[in-house]
This record gives structure tokens, C-alpha cells and sequence, in this order.
């Protein structure tokens, strides 16, 4: 395969008919001893700069996996990626060299990850962990590489950030350490920034404040964020767009709105009555019946078919494509139309 | 920290206590007597045993005889004698300091050869490499010091000599400097030496699934950077431990390695000590021996902290 060089990634600015970031068609696979799991499934989206897409799925639906795919963090082996592209500014990553690719991750594409804690090394100060961005990405020097960490560590409002640049991860409370990593992630303008649940390790008042310096930060640097996350709630207020995942398919994408309002398609709508309200207080909180399918052995046709309340013959053979509802909407199901209409066939 | 240290030092002295009245009582329980053993065959004079047992408080009781050796210590700085005369602890300064360079010598080969293997192991988990690597660490575990001296012996001290016509590794004596200690130190570490390669692959192929190896892949640095400062780094707060409680082992183990080359250190002393049933070396020796752990481990403690800023010592 011919390795494109870093070169003819193009730089900021037009992009033409190109989105931001682009996935498309992307299959990964695990080789375990048990066979091989397909993790990712031919899943595609986009993200346009400025714009928040919010990746949505419960454990093992392929949203992480979809994400350090496009990092380029998987280990490979046991990890394959054996069809599918992921466009950055018209450049396919896949086809990088090693070089070229490392140069993307962290100055161009980065990422944050869910347990702060664990993902900041417990040897080093937060000062340092930062400021090696400057120092081995722009050749600073320690000093004017520190100064620009305490500033970073100013810009996510870590309190008395000069005091604190020589502290270590374990002395900061879980929010700021969030905050850390979140100014990790922003220190060289990145265009894209991958929020892998950011906020699930977090009380839910931090996450709040999380969530805002997030949107915040993005409406000031027009970065396109992807944030992937099972909490519905946390992505009412943030996103533009969701793609819903199941089993390493995205199932439904649509603008956040449209979701919210009218589900197309039956997992979605689970998930969605699946959220307690104040307004049902005492009434039984519904729950999606049965458990996500085992990747080494998908059920035949719709992977979702054992659990659908919507479920008809062609669903156990048949597996749906991507439908489109309207420009906007996909929906891998046959009965997008009943669902929409909410009725139970 | 530096009440840390005082604590950790007062700690240490009933351990001392211990370990001393310990093979004091050992060396007092075995069979045979020490004056008869002066004379070999000859028959002794009653009168001269007599003085002699005296003078060397061997009619009192263990108690008592440890009570003396221990104020001697204390007031006067004074191991006692051997029977001929000589005070301990003249007759192991020098033994000690042969000692000591064999398990240094023999700790930095460990050091180097066990953690360059381990972090080779570890890049190649799964892989050719590593499965030889680890099949020669289990050889290496299996073959006693007592076979591996003598053979390295004949192979690179003398067979090396003949083929070459020049001598790399002496087989015998301390008189060649850095030179002399290179094959018995690598005969004393070769244990070591598996058991460290073996704990660095490991620590490190933990350390590299961590999360946070993951963060500082995705921030862009080289795979050398990630595996050399970040992984590296955490790693070896475990190989250090081992490293320094090593240091004991080796001193402590030495008695084998210095009788196959020769070398005048406490180990082949000891060995004499034991054989000639003289008290005041043996307690003597371990003493030292149980000093040096008692520090290493103090010494291993506080590289902790530096190493792991997560450790604080009030």
C-alpha cells in the first residue's frame, strides 16, 4: 500500500465539499481466541468544524473503538481494520505512514478520556504532562513550555494554577483532573477533539461545569468535537447531531432535535423512555428488555431483532440497511415508519 | 522524612538484637568444643584450658556470654577476638570491602543485563525473542551457583587462556582489580538476573496497558518516548525494590561464589568461622550481613517516595 506523507494533508481552511472529519464504511475486528469480533461494522458519519456530533451507545456498541480507530490508538494486533476510510480534511488517515500519523494525533486530533485519574500519569506533575505538548511538539523550552501549561491550566479554570502546575494528578479532585486533561487535549488547537464520556466518572454537578468548558472552549476555537457517551441527558444541551450505535452499527443518526422529538428507530425510543422523569415519579422506569448481543455471535438479521418490541419475520433474516427518512435522518430499520408514528405494530 | 528515618533506624534495632542473640545461641548450642579444637590432636594442659575458658567467659551461661559480647560492642566498639588473637574487626575490614565489591559488580551486572533483557521481552511479548528469553531465564533459575562457577571457570577463565594466550577472567584471587570480579560477579547475579528480566518484562507489559500509555500515544509522542519516559518510568518502582533487597542477597550469598574463585571476602570467612566453630566471627559476620539488609531496605523504602510521588513518608 502507498503511504501518503503528511505533506498532502492540507491545512486549515477551505475544505470545499470535504467535511472536517469524514468516516466511512469502518469495520474493525479483534482477533480473539474465541474467533474474531467485529467490533465496528461499517459505520459513517461526519463532523463539519464548529459542530458537536455525540456518539451514543452502551458498552460494546463500537463507539470507542470507532474513536480510537480514528486516533489511531488501537493496538494493531489484536486490533484489524480491514475495510473502511477515515477522512481528515480530504486525507485518508488509514493510508498514513506512522509518522505522518503521529504527527495528527494530539496536535491536529485529540482526545479525552473518560477516567481522568487513571489517564494521567501518576509520576509526573500536571505541569509537566502539559507542557510536554509545547516541549516535544514545538521545541519549547522547559520554562516557556511551564508558562504555557499554568496558562492552559488558567483557560479550563483550575484555581490558583501557578500554585498548583507542580502538583500531581492524585492531588487534584476528579473535576479538575478533568480539567487537566482537557487542557492537555486543547493545548496546540486541535481541529477535532474525541470526548470519550468525558463526565462518566464525574459527580453530576461537575459534570455540568465539564460539559459547559467543553462547549465553551470549542465556540471559541471552532474545533468539531465528537462526544461519545450513554448518557442522553448530557447531550440534549451540547450536540448537533447523534449517531446512535448498536453492536457496531450506527442505527439511527439525526439532528438532536429531531431525535429528542420523534425516534425512528426502536432502540433509540428505549433509550429515550428508558430516562427517568419527574413528570412519571412512582411509575415503573421502563427498561429495554434483554441484553446487548454477544459480538462473537450476532444474531441473524437485525442485531437488535431479540429485544424489538417492533419485531416482524423479515427482522431474523433480513438485516436493514441505513434508510433514509429525510435528507437529514437514517434509520436501520424496516419499520421506521411505525416507529416515528409510535405505533406499535 | 528525616524523622522517618530516625524511626525506621530505632526499628532496626531490636531486629539487630534478635538476629545477633539468634546465631549467638546457634553457634553456642552446637557440639564440640572450641578450646579442644585450638589444639587439634594434641593433649591439652587442664590448667592453661581453664584460663582459657575463663578469659573467654565460656563457663558462664549464653545469657550472660551475650551480655558481655553485646557491652563490648557498645562501650568499645569491640567484636571480640578470635581465638588467635586478632580482633574482628580488623580481620573483616578488608573481607568485608572484597565483599562488597563482588556484590556490586555483581548488582550492576544484574542491573544492566536483567532490565536490557526484560525490556526486550517485554517490546517482543509473545514473539520468538521473548520465548527465549524466557526459556533462558528458567535455565538460568534451575542451574546452581556450585555448577555454573565451576563451569564458567573452565570455559572462560581457562579454556578462553589457552585459546586466546590472554586471560580475560582470572579464576582466582582479588589482586586484578575490576577484572577479577567480573566472572564471579556474574556467576553470583546469574539468578538475579533471571528473576530481574523476568520482573521487568512483566512490570513493563503491565505498565504499557495502562491508561495512561494510551494518553501519551494519543498525544502524539514517539512510541520511543511513550514506552522510554512514560512507561519506563512507572516500571520501575518494582525493579528497584527488587534491586535493593538484592543487595543482601548477594552479600549474604556470597559464601559459595567467593570459595569456587578465591576470593578473601566474609563469605569464605564465615565459611571458616562456622567450620572452626570461632563465635565471635560468625555473630560477627551476620551482624554485618543483617545490617546491610536492614539499610538496603531503608535505602529501597526511600527511593520509593522518589519514585512514586504518590508515597509520602511523615
Amino acid at each position: 500500500m502507498k503511504k501518503t506523507s503528511l505533506d498532502t494533508l492540507p491545512a486549515e481552511g477551505g475544505l470545499g465539499d470535504e467535511p472536517l472529519l469524514a468516516v466511512d464504511n469502518l469495520h474493525v475486528e479483534f482477533a480473539t481466541r474465541a474467533g474474531t469480533v467485529r467490533a465496528v461494522n461499517g459505520v459513517s458519519y461526519s463532523l463539519g468544524p464548529g459542530e458537536t456530533l455525540a456518539v451514543l451507545g452502551e458498552s460494546g456498541s463500537g463507539k470507542s473503538v470507532t474513536a480510537q480507530a480514528i486516533m489511531g490508538i488501537l493496538d494493531m494486533p489484536p486490533a484489524r481494520i480491514p475495510k473502511g476510510e477515515i477522512r481528515f480534511r480530504g486525507t485518508d488517515l488509514l493510508k498514513l505512514s506512522d509518522e505522518a500519523r503521529t504527527q495528527v494525533r494530539g496536535q491536529r486530533i485529540a482526545m479525552i478520556f473518560q477516567d481522568a485519574l487513571s489517564a494521567l500519569n501518576p509520576v509526573f506533575t500536571v505541569g509537566w504532562q502539559i507542557s510536554e505538548m509545547f516541549r516535544v511538539h514545538r521545541g519549547m523550552s522547559k520554562r516557556d513550555a511551564m508558562i504555557k501549561a499554568v496558562e492552559l491550566m488558567d483557560r479550563v479554570r483550575i484555581p490558583a494554577a501557578k500554585q498548583r502546575v507542580n502538583d500531581y494528578p492524585h492531588q487534584f479532585s476528579g473535576g479538575m483532573r478533568q480539567r487537566i486533561m482537557i487542557a492537555m487535549s486543547i493545548a496546540l488547537d486541535p481541529e477535532v477533539l474525541i470526548a470519550d464520556e468525558p463526565t462518566t466518572a464525574l459527580d453530576v454537578t461537575v459534570q455540568a461545569q465539564i460539559m459547559e468548558l467543553l462547549a465553551e472552549l470549542q465556540r471559541e476555537s471552532n474545533m468539531g468535537m465528537i462526544l461519545i457517551t450513554h448518557d442522553l441527558g448530557v447531550v440534549a444541551d451540547v450536540a448537533d447531531k447523534i449517531a446512535v450505535m448498536y453492536a457496531g452499527r450506527i442505527v439511527e443518526n439525526a439532528p438532536v432535535h429531531d431525535i429528542y422529538r420523534n425516534p425512528a428507530h426502536p432502540y433509540t425510543k428505549g433509550l429515550l423512555e428508558s430516562i427517568p422523569r419527574v413528570d412519571l415519579k412512582g411509575q415503573e422506569l421502563y427498561a429495554i428488555k434483554g441484553l446487548p448481543p454477544n459480538l462473537l455471535d450476532m444474531p441473524t438479521g437485525c442485531a437488535f431483532h431479540p429485544r424489538c418490541p417492533y419485531r416482524q419475520d423479515n427482522c431474523v433474516t433480513d438485516n436493514p440497511p441505513l434508510y433514509e427518512i429525510n435528507g437529514r435522518r437514517n434509520s436501520a430499520c424496516h419499520y421506521w415508519r411505525e416507529v416515528l408514528d409510535g405505533d406499535q405494530g | 522524612m528525616g524523622r522517618y528515618i530516625i524511626r525506621r533506624l530505632i526499628q532496626a534495632l531490636p531486629v539487630l538484637l534478635g538476629a545477633t542473640f539468634f546465631i549467638f545461641a546457634i553457634v553456642f548450642a552446637l557440639p564440640g568444643d572450641p578450646v579442644a579444637a585450638l589444639a587439634g590432636d594434641k593433649r591439652q594442659d587442664p590448667n592453661i584450658v581453664a584460663i582459657i575458658r575463663d578469659q573467654y567467659h565460656l563457663n558462664d551461661p549464653l545469657l550472660v556470654q551475650y551480655w558481655y559480647y553485646i557491652k563490648g560492642i557498645v562501650l568499645e566498639g569491640d567484636f571480640g577476638k578470635t581465638f588467635a588473637g586478632v580482633p574482628v574487626t580488623q580481620l573483616l575490614a578488608g573481607k568485608l570491602q572484597v565483599t562488597l565489591n563482588l556484590a556490586l559488580v555483581a548488582l550492576t551486572l544484574e542491573a544492566i543485563i536483567g532490565v536490557l533483557l526484560g525490556l526486550w521481552a517485554a517490546l517482543r511479548r509473545g514473539r520468538a525473542t521473548d520465548t527465549a528469553i524466557l526459556a533462558s531465564t528458567l535455565l538460568l533459575i534451575s542451574i546452581p551457583t556450585l555448577v555454573s562457577g565451576f563451569v564458567l571457570q573452565l570455559w572462560l577463565g581457562v579454556w578462553l587462556k589457552q585459546v586466546t594466550g590472554t586471560e580475560f577472567f582470572p579464576i582466582s584471587g582479588a589482586t586484578q582489580g575490576l577484572k577479577s570480579y567480573l566472572l564471579p560477579g556474574f556467576v553470583l547475579a546469574g539468578v538475579s538476573i533471571a528473576y530481574l528480566t523476568r520482573l521487568t518484562r512483566t512490570s513493563l507489559v503491565e505498565t504499557l496497558r495502562s491508561d495512561y500509555i494510551r494518553t501519551a500515544t494519543a498525544k502524539g509522542l514517539s512510541r520511543r518516548r511513550v514506552i522510554g519516559r512514560h512507561g519506563l518510568r512507572n516500571a520501575l518502582i518494582p525493579m528497584v525494590t527488587y534491586l535493593g533487597a538484592d543487595l543482601g542477597n548477594l552479600m549474604g550469598g556470597a559464601v559459595i561464589t567467593e570459595t569456587i574463585f578465591n576470593l578473601p571476602g566474609i563469605g569464605l570467612q564465615l565459611y571458616n568461622g562456622v567450620y572452626l566453630r570461632e563465635q565471635p566471627i560468625v555473630v560477627g559476620i551476620v551482624t554485618v550481613l543483617v545490617l546491610v539488609y536492614i539499610l538496603a531496605n531503608l535505602v529501597v523504602d526511600l527511593m520509593y517516595a522518589v519514585l512514586d510521588p504518590r508515597i509520602r513518608y511523615e
